[in-house]
C-alpha cells in the first residue's frame, strides 16, 4: 500500500513538473509582452508624465482615472466602441450563421468556397480598410454610383463627411473582414449538431423555423459563444479601420484610438496609461458578461476540468 | 510513412527560416561605412517621386551626397509621409537618446516642442546669425524658439490665392490688387464657381484659421513662454473675424462639396474643372497644372486673401527646418553640415528639382530659378513668406492644434459663438483637465 | 445525399461575391493609371489598362526589402509559436499540473489586451536590450499574441486523440517521445496547420508595432512600409501605387489558402466538418 502511494505521488510529481517545463516557454514569452507593460502602465498611470517633459512628472494619485472618467469624450468614445462592437457581431452572427449553413450542405465546389472564406481573413486590415476607404469616395468610390437609386444616397454623398455614414462605412469594412472567420467558427458548431436529433424532429413535424430555434440552436450555445466571445472582444478593440479611413474625425474615435492618440499622439503617458487600464478592464468586464449571460461553462466549453 | 514526410517538411521549413534569419541578420548588418568616414544620417521627410528621366540622386538626398566631404559622409533615411507620424517617430526615438539620428528634417510646427524639449543641439551664436542673416524673415521666425534659433531653414512653403483668369474677369475682380475673403466668396457665388480651401479634421485646417486670426491682426496664443499657462487669444475680435469667414464659405454654394474632408490634393480636380474658381494653396501648384495646358494659361496667383479690410494678409507658412540631434555622436559635423545642407546654392538646386521654394532672400535671385518661374511669381513667393504668420511656436503646439481641430471641425458647425467655445476647451485641456 | 437546391446556389454566389469584390476592386484600381485615379474615377472597371503600377512598385527597393522582412518574420514567428502551443497544449490536454489554470487565464487575458497600450513599454524595453529595430524585436511580441489562439485550438485537438493511442505505442516499445512525435502529431497536423497560419495571418497583418518598434528598411514589415509611398503630390495617397502594393502582399496569402484550404478549415472546425 504504501509503495503504491509512493509510486502514485512520484508520477504526479513527474507529470507535474513535466507540464511545467513544456508550458514554460509559451508563458514565459506571453509574459515578457504583456505582464511588463501592463505593470508598468498601472505605475505610470498615477502620474501626470509628459514624454517630452521628463523633468515635470508629478504624482497625481488617481486624478488621471477621474479625469477620464468624468470626461465626455471618453464616454462618447465608449459609446461608439459599445455601438460598433455590437451592431457588427449581431450582424456577422446572422450573416455567418446563413454562409454557415451554406457550407454545411454544400457538396460541390468546397475548395473554391474555403479559399473564398479565407481570404478575407488573411487580407492585411490595412488594405483592406483602404480599400473600403477608396470604395467609398467621393470621387473615386463605386458606392456612389452603383447605389444612388437607394434613397439617402447620391452622386455626391460624402460618406466621410458625416458621423452616421462613416460610422456605416466603418462597420462595413470591419464586418466584411471578419464575417467569413465567424461563420467558419459557427461551422464547427453547427457540423456537431447531431443529424440524428434533427431527423427526429422532422419526423415529430417540426417546421425548418421550429427545427432551427429549438434543436439546432440550442446545441449550437457552446459554439456560439466561444465566436461571439472573441469576436466581440476583438471588434471591442478595433483600431486598424478607424485608423485608415477617417483617423478618429467626424466623432468615429473608438477607446483604442483615443488611447493611441493620448500615448503615441500626445505623449501624454500618465493619461494614456491610466486609459490603457481603464480599457483592458472594459474588455475582461465584457468577457465576464458574455460568458455570464450565454451561461456556458468556459471549462466545459473547452472540455477543461 | 506518413509522419516520415511530415517531419522531413517541417525539417525543411526550419532550415529555410533559420537561413532567412541569418540572412537578414547579415543585410542588416550592413551598411558601415566602408571606407573610414564618419557617417552622419539625416532623417528626411519625403520629396516627390522624381520624374522618370532624372539621372543622379534627387532632392535631399542629392543635397547629402553634395554636402558630403571627405571626413564625413551623410546618408538619408526615411521618416513616413504624414507629419504627424513623422513627428510620432521622431520624438519617440529623440526621447531615448538615440544616437542613430544626426540630422533630421523638421516640419515647421515641431521646433518649439523639440526644442522645450532639449532634442535639438544648440546652434552656436555665430553660426546662428549667419542663418538669420541669410533667410527670409518669416522663415527664420518659424525656427526661432525663446529667442533662439533652434534649427536652421531649408525650404520654406507659402500659400498664395490661386484663380482662373477666366473667372476672375467674368466676375470683374481682379485679386492682385488685394482681396478679402468676403469679395472672394461673393465673387465665386455670383459667377457659379467654387474656393478650394483645406478644411479636413487635420493640421492643414487649423493653417487656415491661424493665417485668419493673424490676418484679423490677432493671434491664438500668447505669452508663449509661460508653456501651459499660455494666455489663449483667439476669443477676440480677430477670432470672431476668422470664425465669420468660415462660416461665411460653409454656408454658400462656393464651398465644394467634400468641404468637411477637402485637404490640398482634393481641391486640385475641382479647380481644373468647369466650376474652377479659386483655391488657397502651396507654391506647387504652379508645377501642377503645367501638364494641362487650358489650365495652365489660365492660372492667375495674388497675394493671400485679407482677412478684414484694409490689413493686410499673413499667409501661411510651411516648409522644412534642418535640427541636429542633441544625443548625436558628432555633434560639430553635423552643424557643419546643417549649414552646407541649407546654403542658397543647394536651395536653389532643391527647389528646381522638387518645386519647394528657397527661404534664403538670395536664392530668389539665382539664374536656374528665374528660368523656371515667371518674375513677378517668385516675387511674390519671396514678399510673401518674408511677412508670413507662422503658426504659433509652443511646445504645446500639437495639444493648441488638436483642441482646435475638435471645436472647429466641420466646417459648417462653426458660428460666432466657435471661438469662445474653442477657448474655453483649450484651456481645460492645458490645465489637464479634459481628455483631448 | 441531399441534392443542393437553388437556395444553395444563392448562397454559394453570394458568399463568392461578398468575400471576392474587394479584392476585385483593388485589383482593378492597381490597373488604372495614376492619371485616372488622381483625376477620379467612380468606376468599377479602369478605363484604360496599364501595367505601370506594377514596374513602378516591383522595383521599389524598399519595398522589396520590406516583403523580405514581413516573409522572414512571419515564419520564423509561425515556426517558434507552432513549436511553443504544441508542447503547452500537450501538457493541458494531457498532463494534470499545477498552475494549469494559470497559464489558461493568462492566454485569455492576452487575447484581450490592448495592442496600443504596448507600444511605450515595448519601445522602452527594446531599446534598453538592443532590439528596436530588429527582427526578434517583432517576432517576440508577435508570437506572444498568437500563442492564446493556438494553444486553444491545439489543445482542442490533442483533447480529441485518446489516451489509448499513446499507451498502444508505448506497449510496442516506443518511448513517450516517440509516441509523441509518430502518432500524436500526424493525428494533430490539422490543428498545427490551424495554428500555423493563425500566426502567420497575425503577423503578414499587424501593423501598430511593425510601425513603432522599427525606423529602418531592416525590420520594416509590408502594413508599415505602405505609409512611406510617396504619390505625385505630397498631399494625397498614392492609390494606385497603395492598391498595386496591396495586390503583391495579398497574392502569397491566396496561394497559402489554397494549398492548405482544407487543413485549416479542418483546423478551425476541430475536425467535426469533412473534407
Amino acid at each position: 500500500m504504501a509503495t503504491h502511494v509512493a509510486q502514485l505521488s512520484d508520477r504526479t510529481r513527474t507529470e507535474n513538473r513535466l507540464g511545467r517545463r513544456l508550458v514554460a516557454p509559451a508563458v514565459v514569452l506571453m509574459l515578457i509582452v504583456t505582464a511588463w507593460p501592463m505593470l508598468q502602465a498601472l505605475y505610470l498611470s498615477l502620474f501626470q508624465y509628459r514624454l517630452t517633459s521628463p523633468d515635470d512628472r508629478e504624482f497625481v494619485g488617481l486624478s488621471n482615472y477621474v479625469t477620464a472618467l468624468s470626461d465626455s469624450l471618453f464616454w462618447k468614445d465608449m459609446w461608439n466602441t459599445v455601438l460598433i462592437m455590437v451592431v457588427t457581431v449581431s450582424v456577422e452572427l446572422v450573416i455567418g450563421f446563413a454562409f454557415a449553413m451554406v457550407m454545411h450542405r454544400i457538396i460541390f465546389a468546397r475548395g473554391l468556397i474555403r479559399t473564398a472564406i479565407l481570404v478575407p481573413y488573411g487580407i492585411i486590415t490595412v488594405v483592406s480598410a483602404f480599400a473600403w476607404q477608396f470604395t467609398f469616395s467621393l470621387n473615386n468610390g463605386y458606392v456612389n454610383s452603383w447605389f444612388s437609386w437607394l434613397p439617402g444616397i447620391s452622386e455626391n454623398t460624402n460618406w466621410f463627411g458625416e458621423h452616421g455614414t462613416a460610422m456605416f462605412a466603418i462597420m462595413v469594412s470591419e464586418i466584411w473582414k471578419t464575417t467569413p472567420f465567424m461563420s467558419l467558427l459557427l461551422l464547427a458548431g453547427l457540423a456537431q449538431v447531431s443529424e440524428d436529433m434533427i431527423e427526429a424532429a422532422k419526423v415529430d413535424g417540426a417546421t425548418w423555423w421550429q427545427r432551427l430555434t429549438k434543436v439546432i440552436l440550442p446545441n449550437m450555445r457552446a459554439a456560439i459563444m466561444v465566436a461571439v466571445l472573441f469576436r466581440a472582444l476583438d471588434a471591442f478593440r478595433i483600431f486598424d479601420n478607424i485608423f485608415v479611413m477617417t483617423k478618429g474625425a467626424q466623432g468615429t474615435e473608438s477607446s483604442s484610438f483615443l488611447t493611441y492618440r493620448q500615448v503615441i499622439e500626445q505623449f501624454q503617458l500618465g493619461m494614456g496609461s491610466a486609459l490603457s487600464v481603464l480599457l483592458f478592464l472594459s474588455v475582461l468586464l465584457l468577457a465576464w458578461l458574455i460568458v455570464k449571460f450565454f451561461k456556458v461553462d468556459l471549462a466545459q466549453a473547452r472540455g477543461e476540468g | 510513412m506518413v509522419s516520415g514526410l511530415r517531419g522531413k517538411r517541417r525539417r525543411r521549413i526550419v532550415a529555410a527560416a533559420a537561413a532567412a534569419a541569418v540572412a537578414g541578420a547579415l543585410l542588416a548588418a550592413c551598411g558601415g561605412g566602408s571606407d573610414g568616414r564618419d557617417t552622419l544620417v539625416w532623417y528626411i521627410n519625403p520629396d516627390p517621386a522624381p520624374p522618370a528621366d532624372f539621372q543622379g540622386a534627387f532632392g535631399q538626398a542629392g543635397i547629402a551626397e553634395r554636402c558630403s566631404t571627405d571626413r564625413y559622409r551623410i546618408e538619408t533615411q526615411q521618416l513616413p509621409g504624414d507629419s504627424t507620424q513623422q513627428r510620432i517617430q521622431l520624438a519617440r526615438r529623440l526621447a531615448a537618446d538615440d544616437t542613430g539620428i544626426d540630422l533630421m528634417s523638421l516640419d515647421v510646427p515641431f521646433a518649439g516642442e523639440f526644442a522645450d524639449a532639449g532634442f535639438l543641439a544648440e546652434i552656436p551664436d555665430d553660426v546662428a546669425s549667419r542663418l538669420q542673416e541669410q533667410g527670409l524673415e518669416g522663415a527664420v521666425n518659424g525656427a526661432t524658439y525663446d529667442g533662439r534659433l533652434v534649427a536652421a531653414p531649408l525650404w520654406s512653403n507659402i500659400q498664395l490665392l490661386w484663380y482662373r483668369k477666366s473667372f476672375a474677369d467674368k466676375t470683374g475682380v481682379d485679386p492682385r490688387q488685394g482681396i478679402t475673403w468676403a469679395e472672394l466668396i461673393d465673387s465665386a457665388e455670383e459667377g457659379g464657381g467654387t474656393v478650394g480651401v483645406q478644411a479636413n479634421k487635420y493640421e492643414g485646417y487649423v493653417v487656415w484659421i491661424n493665417a485668419l486670426v493673424m490676418g484679423a491682426g490677432g493671434e491664438i496664443v500668447t505669452d508663449l513662454d509661460q508653456g501651459a499657462e499660455a494666455s489663449i487669444d483667439i476669443n477676440s475680435d480677430a477670432g470672431r473675424a476668422a470664425a465669420s469667414v468660415i462660416e461665411k464659405l460653409a454656408s454658400s454654394t462656393a464651398a465644394e462639396s467634400d468641404l468637411s474632408v477637402s485637404n490640398e490634393g482634393t481641391v486640385l480636380g475641382p479647380f481644373a474643372g468647369d466650376s474652377g474658381a479659386y483655391q488657397v494653396n502651396w507654391t506647387f501648384i504652379y508645377n501642377q497644372y503645367k501638364s494641362d495646358e487650358q489650365v495652365f494659361d489660365d492660372l492667375g496667383w495674388a497675394p493671400y486673401p485679407q482677412t478684414v479690410d484694409g490689413q493686410p494678409s499673413r499667409p501661411p507658412l510651411g516648409g522644412i527646418n534642418i535640427g541636429v540631434n542633441s544625443s548625436s555622436g558628432h555633434i560639430d559635423e553635423a552643424l557643419e553640415a546643417m549649414e552646407c545642407i541649407t546654403s542658397v546654392d543647394n536651395q536653389v538646386t532643391y527647389a528646381i528639382e522638387t518645386g519647394n521654394m528657397p527661404s534664403s532672400g538670395a536664392a530668389y535671385d539665382a539664374a536656374e530659378l528665374a528660368k523656371a518661374y515667371p518674375a513677378d511669381l517668385l516675387e511674390m513667393f519671396r514678399s510673401s513668406i518674408d511677412v508670413a504668420g507662422p503658426r504659433p511656436i509652443t511646445p504645446y503646439w500639437s495639444d493648441i492644434s488638436t483642441a482646435l481641430q475638435s471645436t472647429w471641425h466641420p466646417a459648417d458647425s462653426v458660428t460666432e459663438a466657435t471661438p469662445g467655445r474653442s477657448a474655453e476647451f483649450l484651456r481645460e485641456v492645458l490645465d489637464g483637465k479634459r481628455l483631448l | 445525399m441531399k441534392q443542393n437546391g437553388l437556395g444553395h446556389w444563392i448562397g454559394f454566389v453570394a458568399i463568392l461575391v461578398w468575400c471576392l469584390l474587394p479584392i476585385a476592386w483593388i485589383l482593378s484600381l492597381s490597373f488604372k493609371p495614376v492619371a485616372e485615379t488622381t483625376s477620379g474615377s467612380p468606376q468599377f472597371l479602369p478605363r484604360t489598362w496599364t501595367l505601370q503600377n506594377y514596374k513602378d512598385v516591383l522595383a521599389n527597393d524598399d519595398f522589396q526589402r520590406a516583403l523580405l522582412n514581413s516573409a522572414g518574420i512571419a515564419a520564423i514567428a509561425t515556426v517558434l509559436a507552432v513549436i511553443f502551443a504544441t508542447l503547452a497544449a500537450y501538457a493541458i490536454a494531457r498532463l494534470e499540473f499545477r498552475g494549469k489554470r494559470f497559464v489558461l487565464s493568462i492566454a485569455l487575458a492576452i487575447a484581450m489586451f490592448p495592442v496600443v497600450s504596448l507600444v511605450g513599454p515595448l519601445f522602452d524595453l527594446w531599446r534598453t536590450f538592443g532590439l528596436f529595430n530588429t527582427w526578434p524585436g517583432l517576432i517576440i511580441p508577435y508570437m506572444s499574441f498568437t500563442l492564446p489562439l493556438a494553444i486553444w485550438t491545439l489543445s482542442a485537438f490533442f483533447r480529441e486523440i485518446p489516451w489509448e493511442m499513446e499507451q498502444a505505442a508505448q506497449v510496442d516499445g516506443a518511448t513517450s517521445w516517440q509516441a509523441f512525435r509518430k502518432v500524436i502529431v500526424p493525428l494533430a497536423a490539422p490543428g498545427v496547420f490551424t495554428a500555423a497560419i493563425l500566426t502567420f495571418f497575425f503577423a503578414w497583418n499587424e501593423f501598430v508595432l511593425a510601425i513603432s518598434l522599427t525606423s529602418t528598411t531592416d525590420a520594416r514589415t509590408v502594413p508599415a512600409q505602405l505609409s512611406f509611398f510617396v504619390g505625385s503630390d505630397q498631399f494625397n495617397p498614392p492609390y494606385s501605387q497603395l492598391a498595386t502594393a496591396s495586390v503583391v502582399v495579398t497574392v502569397p496569402i491566396v496561394v497559402l489558402v489554397l494549398l492548405f484550404q482544407r487543413k485549416i478549415v479542418a483546423g478551425l472546425t476541430s475536425g467535426a466538418v469533412k473534407g
